[in-house]
């Protein structure tokens, strides 16, 4: 398992480069450059000098392969530079919001988990009756639904039916708990039911492959009973696949935050993103993609050891 | 001369056997798997519904009417106006052409372009194949809407600039499904027939592989729809997408969130509603296809 799961992590380095590479030439490919891009969109003619100035300030004289090594050994020190924007320092802008971020995304998690694996589950036991299709079709459905017209959705019924809507103003959870949790359920209600669709189809697909195995006929002839049948032995097995499946979602999350938290209007990266595009403001776009991205690479990485550590088939290829 | 039949009777000898297979297959797909067969269903209305959208719509999408702003559902607003007075149901009408443009626009080529580079990677190998695989696996580590978005910041967020947006992300995820079927395909006696024959790499490609990958192509096209569609609509709905005054899903929903739950719940409800039901049938029908057509691939 060592010298795999070492490959396996030396791979990480020219891939996180590689984006790297991909978003510091994407902004610079552009026709002009930022500077110009930004400044024409604010006002109509800026004199040469304004311009200078401000390449000046985000090192755009700079030779190319300088601005990317200047740019490249910042993020290793984890100094992204500062915004375009605000003029604040990137870190501290993603600090500020990282927490709630971070909240939903693991409160949207349990959610998922929470739908898909029993779901999952019976659809498999049931495998081509009612259930199974009813099942089926919520998935799909839970993929088709957009997670921001869900979260629309629930502002309107909680307004309708219960004359009330959630704090649409932050309290961190260590300030008020409840207050926070108000607050941040339907976000994750939202987002989560889209994210269990997929670990719902996986689960029930994994269910299906474990029961036809001979060690689940042997604990069934042995005359144990269904319940224990199917938690020690059936999901055991199954749940591998799922977790992975979990895993690489949680990773993309941040993509569904993107839109859940303007609906509500929760003051995340996802909102910082959005800010950073629609004010063209490409330092802050350029550290986040990094960061989605890298860590992307490595929630996958970490998947790939838990996967490793937990299948002794896996571990000594 | 004699001998040979003309070419247009071997035409008409050869099509009514394509015709009646073809019909006997689509036959089958509808019995078999009706649940697809309904998607393809609301995906046709849809069509057609874009395509007759002038006939259709009982107002102009544009057409403001502050005499009747945020007027509710009635017999002359089916499902009432927004905030300018124009008439939602048309709106929602003429929606359905931005979303099926955009939709179709970034499918088709984000699927194509990634089936030429994922025959092409598998049909070359060694070395090509390996670089290929490594870039993918880059653009792979951006989740599909930050890409986009990412994209958008560049481009601008003019229609066709739009579909580029949506259709970059996607060509790695279609390059990496089509790869793994052409490297059979390569293996395959006609191949090595065509190379032996001297045709060049283009021809091989684009004449022989691709045509073998079209079941692995169908299938992500069609996932691709979906998503190319959702994707539209996130992108609209977020302010950088399609832009006022086009009638578009996304962006009739901005701004029907809190502030009009009370006053005008239905321009918060139909929007959605449309989007859902369009990437649910297109879902729906790739689903099926996947089944019907690769049954290795007939698990979740």
């Amino acid at each position: 398992m060592g010298s795999y799961l070492l490959k396996r992590f030396l791979l990480m380095f020219p891939t996180l480069f590689g984006v790297a590479v991909v978003i510091f030439l994407l902004i610079r490919v552009i026709p002009g450059d930022v500077v110009e891009l930004r400044m024409a969109g604010d006002r109509g003619a800026v004199s040469q000098q304004a311009l200078d100035q401000e390449r000046a300030r985000f090192g755009l004289d700079q030779p190319v392969w300088k601005q990317f090594a200047t740019w490249l050994w910042g993020v290793v020190r984890l100094d992204f530079g500062t915004s375009m924007w605000t003029g604040a320092p990137i870190g501290e802008e993603i600090k500020l919001r990282f927490a709630l971020s971070f909240q939903v995304a693991v409160m949207a998690t349990i959610v998922a988990v929470l739908l898909a694996i029993p779901l999952g589950v019976i659809a498999a036991l049931k495998q081509d009756t009612w259930v199974d299709y009813a099942v089926r079709i919520f998935s799909i459905a839970g993929l088709a639904t957009p997670s921001f017209w869900l979260g629309i959705v629930f502002i309107l019924l909680l307004l309708i039916v219960f004359k009330w809507l959630p704090p649409m103003v932050y309290t961190p959870f260590w300030v008020n708990p409840w207050q926070n949790m108000l607050q941040l359920v339907w976000p994750a209600l939202a987002v989560g039911y889209r994210y269990s669709a997929v670990a719902t189809r996986m689960t029930r697909s994994a269910m299906l492959e474990v029961l036809q195995e001979d060690y689940i006929r042997t604990a069934r002839a042995k005359g144990l009973v269904q319940k224990l049948v199917l938690s020690r032995h059936a999901l055991k097995n199954a749940i591998l696949p799922v977790m992975t499946v979990v895993g690489i979602e949680f990773a993309f999350l941040m993509g569904g935050l993107v839109v859940t938290e303007q609906v509500f209007n929760l003051n995340g990266l996802g909102l910082l993103f959005v800010q950073a595009v629609a004010h063209r403001d490409y330092t802050l776009i350029q550290a986040l993609v990094l960061i989605v991205a890298g860590f992307f690479i490595v929630v996958n990485f970490a998947m790939d050891a838990m996967y490793a550590w937990l299948d002794p088939r896996i571990r000594y290829r | 001369m004699a001998v040979n039949p003309p070419i247009d009777d071997i035409i008409a000898l050869e099509a009514p056997s394509a015709r009646s297979r073809w019909a006997e297959a689509v036959g089958d797909f509808c019995r078999r798997r009706s649940l697809g067969a309904i998607g393809a269903v609301v995906i046709l209305l849809m069509l057609a519904v874009a395509l007759l959208a002038e006939v259709i719509a009982p107002y102009d999408p544009l057409a403001v009417d502050f005499g009747a702003m945020l007027s509710p559902p009635s017999a002359k607003h089916w499902v009432g106006t927004d905030t300018f007075g124009r008439d939602v149901l048309s709106r929602l009408i003429y929606g359905s052409r931005t979303a099926l443009l955009v939709g179709f626009g970034a499918s088709i080529l984000g699927a194509t372009l990634g089936a030429i580079l994922g025959v092409g990677s598998a049909y070359f190998g060694g070395r090509v194949d390996l670089y290929l695989q490594r870039v993918m696996d880059i653009f792979l580590s951006f989740p599909l809407i930050i890409l986009a978005l990412a994209l958008v910041a560049i481009l601008g967020n003019s229609i066709p600039n739009l579909i580029m947006a949506i259709t970059v992300p996607m060509i790695p995820r279609s390059a990496l499904v089509i790869r793994s079927s052409a490297l059979s395909v390569r293996e395959m006696p006609y191949v090595d027939a065509a190379r032996a024959a001297g045709f060049g790499h283009a021809r091989i490609i684009l004449r022989h592989m691709l045509p073998n990958v079209m079941a692995p192509y169908l299938i992500i096209l069609t996932a691709f729809l979906g998503q190319a569609i959702l994707l539209e609509a996130s992108l609209s709905f977020l302010g950088l997408g399609v832009q006022e005054p086009i009638a578009a899903w996304g962006l009739m929903l901005r701004g029907a969130a809190v502030e009009f739950a009370e006053t005008a719940p239905w321009m918060a409800v139909f929007p959605g509603l449309a989007i859902s039901l369009a990437v649910f049938a297109f879902n729906l029908l790739g689903d099926s296809l996947r089944d019907a057509l690769d049954p290795r691939l007939k698990t979740q």
